[in-house]
Formats: structure tokens, C-alpha cells, sequence
């Protein structure tokens, strides 16, 4: 029997949980699995969560075709600095480029701010004689002895991994191939990075950062994925894996060991793939996947059911959410905001008197006051438990009792008193100034892009999305309201809908006017091969994929760049016209102005290689279960109304076709769901919540 | 309008109304970048939004500005309504002024301001500035003795009326600057910007029930005053005095006094006995002089609170006039930054008095350190390229300055392989500068050298604005001084420091970052820190042997 497209499973290895989704197509089930992840061993909790869904679904390692994996790991070896020891090679005259960085402070105002510490220490940054110009040409050839001599001092300091980067690499690889060849010989057994392979794209910093991240999460990659693959292999299963890449394609074992630093935001990126999969199903194509954990919110601008994607990502930041306070590297990913606004987001009064809500989080321990194990700093789910969105007695389906008499204490003492207020009141400024955290970020989010929120319809996931959607959606002017089911889940979810896909670029510049199309599309034809053989490893037939072509663009004299589309076909001057017009339209799109008469010049050329989407359905087996829906009634407070009184539903049980009116509040284990006096909700045929609200201001 | 509406003003909708109103002026600044052509204003963020209230007092600022425009616009539209009466602001008018005096202290920088009506009436105001691509006259530079060499003056005037273009005005402004289509369109983002902040603030007042601003910006200045005077009325009352020495012009060295008197919770800062103006492009504007005085106070005495004119009130500043902190008209004004960015450093000496933890030393980049190249390729093409690097930060009580990190400005660098992709040039070294961080207990920040080779055939234009050659920046507490600033060729032909000159294909020139100021006795630092630098080459063991014989003759 074919097992093909017959048992899929995704896992999603976050740093708390880990997710697993199974799905039979034969019998049309989704079932979903939740693990604590061991620290230790992240494979362990991997492989016994799988057992049990096996077990519960009643079939064997044979059975499973395929299994898709989104893991942490490479993130938390940057932040945690527990990669390996790496030396860099570069350019005389040049080792510093790491450590001197884009020489910008992040935080104005703070006089002994922090800088992210370069992943090579000086004295493992070692200069070649060579020279490459601008265009390519090589200025000073490469000199072997002192590559000799950098590999020398590099095994006197045992490093495990090198990363190569060399000024003007991107355009010409030829030297960094050089020292790879020689680095086989000298260095037998350590990879070897080279920035020309990893991030061929101008701007010395950023590709060196790339190079050297790739290098220093290199080993500990290979060794965990190794040791994955063969502890699947022991239990029978013979499929294939797969993993997932930042900007939302999947990728083989194989690639994913070389080129480590692509899974660097596989997780978010599959939350992102996951909300592409919903607003297909639910035909909302302009969509913002709103994902509210514990500690931070993520934002995800989707449009024609497309997550956006960005080139470049800033790694392990000093400061979680201070722009600028990272490693830059360029990377494709999936382009999301992250807000340091969650539900164990601390209140507090500042000198200046006024209610702050987060970054600080309280996170799970000591968690917020409710929890009572130890918080005393209010929280966000301390504000919406004492406004009644929050059950005291049916947090995470009961398994957690909330003490709101602590909460009460704690608000008073710590807010209310210092403010001269009463204790709901600030208990809903508490909810209210997170909620416009969000709403201002989300804003930005889209002004940047030229987009207005109403436009858009709030996927909310995550336990405290839901909780958090409808006062978010008023705040944003937004009417219409999804909330998924699986939300809990909805990374891993997202593994089962991703296609396999690639992205690559060539650095190569030139004013357009007077570019060497030749080797363009030399570039182009390079591009094809690497991505030909990517692909036929994950078994795309080359026939069955969708090329996609763009360069990264600017006005001369411009210091940014914006992508915009190519041509399909053999480019040549005859195309320089059409090139230009569309990207001066894609400059009116993004910065809503015309520029006209100015010489235009592109930097980068990129290849997104992907298999068309492929028509899912996903069968959800926890909803529609028998029983009452209609649990009780309990208060809750609504802007302009007070405290009202507001029914209640068990969420599993409601059925397609449902219809409930606001005010409302519906449970399920892992969130609740709150309609406002002023919306409605449908339960539709896939069980999704969909919410329209009827004054959105 | 909230869940916490029908209440007096409180620290809670005080919250909420203020983040609305910054985040209306953080969006006027997105579109305003996003519509800018001007690379100056995208990448190094040199342009403020400020929304202010009837009285013209500020309420709101755009969240990522650069300290040059720190408390330039409420002080920018209180003159501008000196200059034209209210009666004549109409619903729809942009004024604009590029006048020194009256905005950010230089010409290329425009300052735009407009009135916010609701049904009929004031309500606020809108003021924003920006860099603008090209404003005529010579290229950036230190050297003009003259003042209209430096370009073309606006004086107040409307560049919209009514919400149309005065034709005139825009016509007059082409017609007098280099790039006119990008100029044009950079005051058009500012425009944008306008339009904005009109919207979102008639949105805001229609939702909130505010009648019009003052409401809330007294409440807000009222609660960032408290918060300043709590800073100050901790530090000791007294006097304490410092004086900064700079390079200035030939062998005129120019110095900056400076007195801080403090007394309960008022700070007053006195410039007098500073330098008369000079007749170089070298003298801050008061507006200028403001601005870089009261930043550093606010990183050093009350970091965390965000800011408005409130935060200031305690503060009173005295420039006398006719000095290079608060020159005449019509001073040459172009390279103000190479004055007005040694303030922190006076100000720092002048705090480590009485509070060192919360200061830093000298930076090797206060002021900047800039080279302007222009000319054409081989193949006729212009530039005009500005090299942004930074030397070393001072050190603190807390920790090594940051190599290669500018302050009090806040302009990043670009990429080697972009900008030899601009200019003939070619970049053969760009390292940091071993030992060049003043030593102490905390060291300061590496400076760094880069050098540059003429590759193409022809001769490049350059302007170089550089000071703390002869002046390096000092450190603190015992702190040692960090190396010197210096600009060499190849060759061996001498550069004047703030002079425009010719370089020859072929030439290679060496620019050297200054190195941060130590901080503490460089005896107290820790073997591990030691080692460290020895290890990684910030300083030579030879130089460490050095320090220490020298130590121990102390």
C-alpha cells in the first residue's frame, strides 16, 4: 500500500511545549498532542509525544509518510551563546567588522546600554591578503600562505566550525572557494561557512554576522538532527523528514545541516503558514495573525492569504523588543512583529505616575498573582480575571484554581492606591493599556507597509488572543474577528500546510541602464541549478514548481532597498522599460509617492522557488462534542456599558451553525473567547469562531 | 470613550490619551520617512514630528528622533508666531523656515508648521523638520566665512496655503537648490506628515471629549516636570564648573565654559566666558546649543522618563550672546555640530562633581569626525558621499565605552562594499585602533582608522569637518585621556582639518577616530578586563607594561 499523503505528523519544539499535530487523510482526522519539553534532550519529549498520538490513533511508526519539524534550537544557542567555537576569515584590514557593527546606539537615552557581543572573538578573526572591487575584479589575489597561517592559529585554538566572509564576496566567490579548498586539507573535519554560499548579499556586516551564526549553530545542529533521524529510524519509521525554514518553505535533513541559520524562526514562521491555511479556509485574504501568549504578542500582516516575508532578521537582542539591539542577519523570513505585551505582561506605576503595562512579564513562574505561586506583581490575566474574562474556576480546562482575592489585594496595593482609584478601574486600565500596546504596534506594523487595519480581518490565537481580540479589533477599527480552533496548537499545524520552497539571491550591482544582462542571467541559471537540486531532494518534480523572480532595487543615491518583481524569462535590454515601471510601481506601493526621472540601480537577485498550495483540509475532531453548550452566566465589564451580565459556552460543544449574540463569553481549555455587547459570533462548518462586530469605532 | 472614561484625568487615561497621541505622531513620522527621497532622513532618522497644544507647548513627539532636534520645535513655533500672527495661520497652511536662528541652527534643515482646527477652532499644532537633500550654496563643510555662502535662507512664509501649494514659494525653492525634484518632494513628505497628525489629532479629540489639548499637556508637563525635579533636588546645591577645549580654527582654539548651579530642584546652566563667535561655519545656534544641552542632562539625570517640554521646566540656560554658543546673526553656522556636540562633555566634567556614577567621559566622536566626497566616476557619473564612522564612546562608572560608537549624535555607519559602490574610492582598511581607549578602572572606547585610496582617474572633492586633533577626549575620575583625531595622506601633503581640498587619483587618506575617555584609576582595573584587552589586542601588552611601571612610580 502507498503510504503517501496518508499519515503526515508536524512537530513544533518550542522552549516550553512542544506541539504535535497528526493527520490521516484516509480517515479525514486531525489529533493534536502537547508535551513539556525536556530540556535536556528536546528529541526525548519529541519521540514520546509521538508515541502516544501513534498510540491514540491506534497506528505504527510504519504508518507515518512524513514528518515535518520546526525546533528552537537555533535561536536559543544565540541567545544563550551556547554554540560552538568559530574562527572567521576575512579581508586584511577588515577583522573588525564584526565587533564595530553599524556603530548606531539603540537606546538614546541610556548611558551604559549593552551591545551584542560579536560571535567571534577578536582573536579568532584572522586577515588574509586579497582584494576584491566592487565589480568583482580581483584587486589583490589571494595570498595561500596566510590562509595557512589563519588555519594554523585556528587549530591551536581548536575551533569546531569557520565562517569565511570577504569584502565584495557576494560578487565573486572565487577566493572564499579558494580558502574553503585549502581549509579541507589544513582543517580536515571542521565546516566551513562561506558568506559567498550562506548570504550572498552585499553589506560586509550583515553577511559576516550570517556566516559566522551559521558556523557557530552548525555542529550542535548537525548532531541533534543526526541523532533524530536515527532515533526515528530505530522506531520503525522510514518516511521522510522535513524541516521548517524561516520564511515558511520546507527543506531536507540534509540542506538543514548545512545551512543551519535558515530555521532560525522556524516556529513563528509555521504560526504564519498556519494563519495562510485559515485565511484560505475561511476565504479572508487580507488578514493579521494576532497570536497572544504569556510574554509577548506576534503580529502577522497576511495578504491575499500570503504571509509578507522580509530578507533580513535581527538575532538574539540584547533587549528583547528594542529594535537594533540584535545580531542583523540576512535571512529570508516570514516578517512578523513581536510586542512585549502577553498575558503575564507586569502593571506598574511610573515615577511619572502613570500606568505602565510590560515588556516585563511574569511569564509562567512565578506567573501572575492568580497563579498563586509566588507572583505579588499584578498581570494582564490578573486584570481580566477581576474584569470576569477569565473563569477563576475553568483555567486550562479547571487543572489550575485562581485565586482572585490575591489578585485583589495585589491590584489595590500596587495600583489602585497609587493612583487614587478604585480597583476595577484599574483593572481595566490595566487591559485597556495593553490592548493600545498592541493596537499602536499593529498600527505601525501597517503604516510601514501603506495598509490601514480595517481592512483586515484579526486571526486571534494563543491563550490570551482570544481574551484580548475584541477590545484589540475596536481599538484597530477592525470588525471582523477569527478564532481558530487548535489554536493551542497552530505552529505545529501550520508544519502539515507548508509546501517545499526556496529562496536564493546573488548580490550583483548595477544601474539598470548599464547592467551586463549576461550575467544576470548567468546568475539566474546558477540560481535554477541550486534550487533544482534543493528541491529534488525533498522529491518536487521540477516540472510541478512556481518561479518567482525579483531584485532587490533602489534609486541611485538611495541608501535602502525594496524587492520588486522581474520577469520570468531571459532578461535583456529590451526589458530595461518594463523592469523600471515596475519598480517604480512597487516604490508607489510601498511609499505611496511616484518618482519618476531617476536612474535606477539593483543590488540583489533573487529566486523564490516554490510548489503551488496544495488544497488542504484539515478535519478537526475536538469540536462538536455532545452536551449543552450554554454553561451559566457570570459579570464581565464592557466599555460603556459597566459590568453585564454575559452567558457562557463550553466551546466543544458548540456546533456548526451556531449562532451566539454578545455579550458572551466561550470557553475552552486552553483560552476563552470574549463578544462584546456590540458583536456576534458564527460557528462555522470548521468549527472556527468568527466574530463580526457591529460599531467598530 | 474607554473602559476607564468619565473620570478627571488620572494616571491611567493620562496613559492611554498620551500613548495615543505619540503614536499619532510616531505614524505622521512613518509616512514622512516613508515618502522622504532624502536618504539622511530614512537611515539616520534626522527629522522630528511634535504635535503641541493651542499654547504652542508640546505634547507629543515621534518616538525615534535624533537629540539635534530635542526642544527645537515648540521653541521653533513660538517664534514663528511671533513672526506671523495667529490671525493669519488658516486651516490648511504649512509655514516653513530653514532660518538657523529661528529652527535647528543650520540651513539644510527645514522646520514646517501648521494649525490644527476643529470645527472652527485652534486646537493645536503640528510642527515637524527634516534634512533636506540640497539647500544651494557650497557642499557641507566648516570653512565659509560667510553665512550666505553657506545657502539659500527661507524666512517664515507659507508653502501651503489653505492646503494648496503656494506656487511661488515652491517656484523660488527650485530654482535655488541642486536636486529641485527631490527637494520638492522631501517638503511634500513633511506635508504628508502635516496631514497626518490634522487627522489623527481631530479623531482623537472627537473620541476622547477633550475640548482641545492644553488639558492633557499641562497634566503631562506637570508630571515630567515632577519627575525632573526629583532628579535634581538629589543632587547636591552648589556650583561646579568645568571648561571643554577645542581645536577650533587655525590656531584659534576655542573653549566652552560651563557652571551648573543647582539649588533645591532648578539646575542652571551658564555658558559665560565661553569663546566669542568666530568668523567659521563652527558656531551653534542657540536653538542648536539647547538642544545638546539639555539631552545629556536627561540621559544623566532622568533617563527613563519619556520626555516633553515639561521635563525641562526646572532647567534654565544662559548663552550669552555673541559667543559661540548663542552667535549673532548672520554667523557662518554650517558645521555647528563641532561646537554644540563638546557640550556633553562639559556638562559630564561638570555632574562628575558631585554625581560620577551617572555620567560618562569624553567621547572620541563628540563632535563627529566627517569627510564629504563629491566628483565624477571615470564614467561621468556624480557623487556626493559622506563617510558616518564613529570613534570610541566615553567610559562610565559601569562599564568600558562602546568602540566605534557615536555619541552625543546618533547617525549609524553604511556598509564599505555599498559605499565603494558610490564613489570611486576604494576602502583598504577599516579597523579598530589598538590602545586607543583612554585607560582607567573602566576603559574607553577604541577609536577606529580607515583608509581610503582615489582609484579613479580623475580628482575628488572633499570636506573635511574634524576636531580633537590637538584636544583628544578626557576621561574621569582618573580616568586616562583617549587617542587623538587625525586626518593624513599618503603622500605626506598636510590636510587642513575643516577646509574643503582637492585629492589626487592615487592619493590614500587615513582618517583617525578619537578613542573614548577612561573612567577610575586605571590601577583598580581587573586582571580578567586586562587579560581581555591583551587577548584581543585592545591594547598592546607593551602598553599595559607601560601603565603599570607608571602606576606604581604613583
Amino acid at each position: 500500500m502507498n503510504k503517501r499523503n496518508e499519515i503526515r505528523v508536524g512537530i513544533d519544539v518550542g522552549g516550553t511545549f512542544t506541539d504535535l499535530v497528526l493527520v490521516d487523510d484516509r480517515t479525514k482526522t486531525t489529533i493534536f498532542g502537547k508535551e513539556l519539553t525536556s530540556q535536556d534532550d528536546p528529541s526525548r519529549s519529541m519521540l514520546e509525544g509521538l508515541q502516544k498520538l501513534l498510540d491514540a490513533h491506534g497506528v505504527a511508526w510504519t504508518d507515518v509518510a512524513n514528518i515535518v519539524h520546526a525546533t528552537t534550537l537555533v535561536t536559543n544557542a544565540i541567545i544563550e551563546r551556547k554554540g560552538t567555537k568559530v574562527g572567521l576569515i576575512t579581508t586584511r584590514g577588515f577583522r573588525d567588522v564584526l565587533e564595530i557593527g553599524n556603530e548606531t546606539r539603540y537606546e538614546l537615552y541610556d548611558l551604559s546600554f549593552e551591545k551584542p557581543a560579536p560571535l567571534v572573538a577578536r582573536q579568532l578573526r584572522l586577515e588574509v591578503s586579497e582584494r576584491i572591487g566592487v565589480d568583482g575584479g580581483v584587486i589583490t589575489p589571494l595570498d595561500e600562505s596566510d590562509v595557512a597561517a589563519a588555519a594554523g592559529v585556528l587549530r591551536g585554538h581548536s575551533v569546531e566550525a569557520v565562517a569565511v566572509c570577504l569584502l565584495h564576496g557576494y560578487r565573486n566567490p572565487s577566493h572564499e572557494q579558494q580558502i574553503a579548498a585549502q581549509l579541507r586539507n589544513l582543517l580536515p573535519g571542521v565546516p566551513v561557512t562561506l558568506s559567498s554560499e550562506i548570504a550572498p548579499v552585499i553589506r560586509e556586516y550583515e553577511r559576516s554576522n550570517t556566516a559566522s551564526a551559521n558556523a557557530y549553530v552548525q555542529p550542535i545542529v548537525d548532531q541533534y538532527l543526526t541523532e533524530l533521524e536515527a532515533g526515528l529510524f530505530r522506531r520503525g519509521f522510514d518516511g521522510a523528514v522535513h524541516l521548517m525554514l524561516s520564511a515558511g518553505g520546507l527543506t531536507s535533513l540534509d540542506t538543514a545541516k548545512k545551512q543551519p541559520i535558515h530555521l532560525i524562526e522556524s516556529g513563528p514562521a509555521a504560526g504564519a503558514i498556519a494563519a495562510g491555511y485559515f485565511s484560505r479556509l475561511v476565504d479572508a485574504p487580507n488578514l493579521i495573525s494576532f497570536d497572544m501568549g504569556g510574554t509577548t504578542a506576534k503580529m502577522c500582516l497576511l495578504r491575499n492569504g500570503t504571509p509578507e516575508r522580509s530578507t533580513e532578521f535581527e538575532a538574539a537582542r540584547v533587549q528583547r523588543f528594542k529594535k537594533g539591539s540584535g545580531l542583523p542577519l540576512k535571512v529570508p523570513v516570514i516578517d512578523l512583529i513581536e510586542i512585549g505585551a502577553g498575558g503575564g505582561s507586569i502593571a506598574r506605576v511610573d515615577a511619572m505616575g502613570l500606568l505602565k503595562v510590560g515588556p516585563e512579564s511574569a511569564s509562567s513562574s512565578p506567573g501572575p498573582v492568580c497563579y498563586n505561586r509566588g507572583g505579588g506583581e499584578p498581570t494582564v490575566t490578573d486584570a481580566d480575571l477581576m474584569l470576569g474574562y477569565l473563569s477563576p474556576d475553568y483555567f486550562l480546562g479547571g487543572e489550575l484554581q485562581l485565586d482572585i482575592a490575591a489578585v485583589r489585594n495585589a491590584v489595590k496595593e500596587k495600583i489602585a492606591e497609587p493612583l487614587g482609584m478604585d480597583i476595577t478601574g484599574a483593572a481595566a486600565g490595566i487591559h485597556e493599556i495593553v490592548n493600545e500596546t498592541m493596537a499602536s504596534a499593529t498600527r505601525m506594523y501597517l503604516t510601514e507597509k501603506g495598509e490601514d487595519p480595517s481592512d483586515y480581518t484579526l486571526l486571534a490565537f494563543g491563550g490570551a488572543g482570544p481574551v484580548h481580540a475584541y477590545g484589540l479589533a475596536k481599538s484597530l477599527g477592525i470588525s471582523k474577528i477569527i478564532v481558530p480552533p487548535g489554536a493551542g496548537v497552530m505552529s505545529a499545524l501550520g508544519l502539515l500546510t507548508a509546501a517545499p520552497a526556496c529562496d536564493l539571491a546573488r548580490g550583483y550591482i548595477g544601474q539598470l541602464s548599464a547592467v551586463d544582462w549576461k550575467t544576470v542571467n548567468d546568475l539566474f541559471a546558477d540560481m535554477e541549478r541550486e534550487a533544482q537540486v534543493l528541491l529534488s531532494e525533498l522529491g518536487v518534480a521540477w516540472e510541478d514548481v512556481v518561479q518567482v523572480r525579483s531584485a532587490d532595487m533602489r534609486f541611485i543615491g538611495q541608501g535602502f532597498e525594496i524587492s520588486s518583481p522581474l520577469p520570468a524569462e531571459e532578461l535583456g535590454e529590451h526589458q530595461i522599460a518594463r523592469i523600471q515601471d515596475d519598480f517604480i510601481d512597487a516604490y508607489e506601493a510601498r511609499f505611496g509617492r511616484r518618482v519618476d526621472g531617476v536612474g535606477i540601480e539593483a543590488l540583489t537577485w533573487r529566486l523564490h522557488v516554490c510548489i503551488p498550495q496544495r488544497e488542504e483540509n484539515l478535519a478537526f475532531a475536538t469540536s462538536g462534542k455532545a452536551g449543552e453548550a450554554l454553561k451559566g452566566h457570570r459579570q464581565a465589564l464592557f466599555e460603556g456599558s459597566g459590568f453585564v451580565d454575559c452567558a457562557v459556552y463550553e466551546r466543544s460543544r458548540l456546533t456548526a451553525g451556531s449562532k451566539i449574540a454578545g455579550p458572551a463569553i466561550i470557553e475552552e481549555r486552553e483560552s476563552t473567547t470574549i463578544v462584546g455587547p456590540d458583536a456576534v459570533v458564527d460557528v462555522d462548518t470548521h468549527f472556527n469562531l468568527s466574530m463580526n462586530i457591529s460599531k467598530a469605532v | 470613550m474607554s473602559l476607564t472614561s468619565n473620570s478627571a484625568i488620572n494616571g491611567v487615561n493620562l496613559e492611554i490619551l498620551w500613548s495615543r497621541l505619540i503614536s499619532i505622531a510616531d505614524e505622521a513620522a512613518t509616512a514622512l520617512r516613508r515618502t522622504a527621497f532624502s536618504t539622511i532622513v530614512r537611515e539616520s532618522n534626522d527629522f522630528a514630528v511634535t504635535i503641541l497644544d493651542e499654547n504652542a507647548a508640546a505634547v507629543a513627539e515621534n518616538t525615534i528622533g535624533v537629540p539635534a532636534f530635542l526642544g527645537v520645535l515648540p521653541r521653533a513655533v513660538k517664534s514663528l508666531l511671533q513672526e506671523i500672527p495667529i490671525e493669519e495661520w488658516n486651516e490648511g497652511d504649512c509655514i516653513v523656515t530653514n532660518d538657523p536662528w529661528l529652527g535647528a541652527g543650520h540651513l539644510p534643515d527645514l522646520v514646517m508648521a501648521s494649525p490644527i482646527f476643529l470645527q472652527g477652532r485652534l486646537v493645536g499644532f503640528c510642527a515637524t523638520v527634516a534634512h533636506l537633500p540640497d539647500i544651494g550654496g557650497v557642499i557641507f563643510s566648516a570653512d565659509c566665512k560667510d553665512f550666505f555662502e553657506e545657502g539659500t535662507r527661507i524666512l517664515p512664509t507659507k508653502f501651503m496655503i489653505r492646503g494648496k501649494e503656494n506656487a511661488e514659494v515652491a517656484r523660488f525653492i527650485r530654482g535655488n537648490v541642486r536636486l529641485p525634484d527631490m527637494v520638492i518632494r522631501d517638503i511634500y513628505a513633511q506635508v504628508a506628515a502635516h496631514r497626518v497628525v490634522a487627522q489623527g489629532v481631530q479623531k482623537f479629540l472627537c473620541r476622547s471629549g477633550f475640548p482641545n489639548l492644553s488639558s492633557i499637556s499641562q497634566a503631562l508637563h506637570e508630571r515630567a516636570d515632577t519627575a525632573m525635579r526629583a532628579a535634581i533636588a538629589k543632587l547636591p546645591d552648589g556650583e561646579y564648573r568645568s571648561v571643554v577645549t577645542a581645536d577650533g580654527y587655525d590656531d584659534k582654539q576655542t573653549e566652552i565654559h560651563c557652571c551648573i548651579r543647582i539649588e533645591g530642584s532648578n539646575l542652571d546652566i551658564d555658558y559665560t566666558g565661553t569663546s566669542p563667535q568666530i568668523d567659521r561655519g563652527l558656531n551653534s545656534v542657540f536653538n542648536y546649543t539647547y538642544a545638546y544641552t539639555v539631552y545629556p542632562l536627561k540621559c544623566a539625570l532622568d533617563p527613563i522618563t519619556p520626555h516633553n517640554d515639561g521635563s525641562y521646566r526646572s532647567v534654565t540656560i544662559n548663552s550669552p550672546l555673541g559667543s559661540i554658543l548663542n552667535p549673532r546673526f548672520p554667523a557662518p553656522c554650517n558645521a555647528r555640530q563641532l561646537t554644540g556636540q563638546l557640550l556633553a562633555g562639559a556638562i559630564y566634567k561638570c555632574l562628575a562633581l558631585i554625581v560620577p556614577d551617572k555620567v560618562i567621559a569624553e567621547s572620541g566622536t563628540a563632535p563627529t569626525l566627517r569627510a564629504v566626497f563629491s566628483g565624477a566616476d571615470d564614467t561621468g557619473k556624480r557623487f556626493s558621499q559622506m563617510l558616518m564612522c564613529s570613534g570610541g564612546m566615553g567610559a562610565s562608572a559601569h562599564r568600558d565605552g562602546h568602540s566605534c560608537t557615536p555619541f552625543p549624535t546618533n547617525t549609524g555607519s553604511g556598509s564599505i562594499e555599498a559605499f565603494e559602490g558610490l564613489a570611486p574610492l576604494l576602502v583598504r582598511r577599516k579597523e579598530l585602533v589598538s590602545g586607543s581607549g583612554g585607560d582607567g578602572k573602566r576603559r574607553g572606547g577604541l577609536g577606529q582608522e580607515v583608509e581610503i585610496e582615489v582609484t579613479g582617474s580623475a580628482a575628488v572633492n572633499m570636506s573635511l569637518m574634524a576636531d580633537r586633533i590637538l584636544n583628544p577626549a578626557q576621561g574621569l575620575q582618573g580616568g586616562g585621556t583617549g587617542r587623538p583625531v587625525s586626518v593624513s595622506l599618503a603622500s605626506g601633503r598636510t590636510l587642513h582639518p575643516k577646509a574643503r581640498t582637492t585629492l589626487l587619483p592615487g592619493d590614500r587618506l587615513t582618517l583617525r577616530y578619537g578613542g573614548g575617555g577612561g573612567f577610575g584609576n586605571p590601577a583598580e582595573r581587573s586582571k580578567a578586563d586586562i587579560r581581555n584587552d591583551i587577548e584581543n589586542d585592545y591594547i598592546t601588552a607593551a602598553e599595559h607594561m607601560l601603565a603599570e611601571i607608571s602606576s606604581d612610580k604613583k
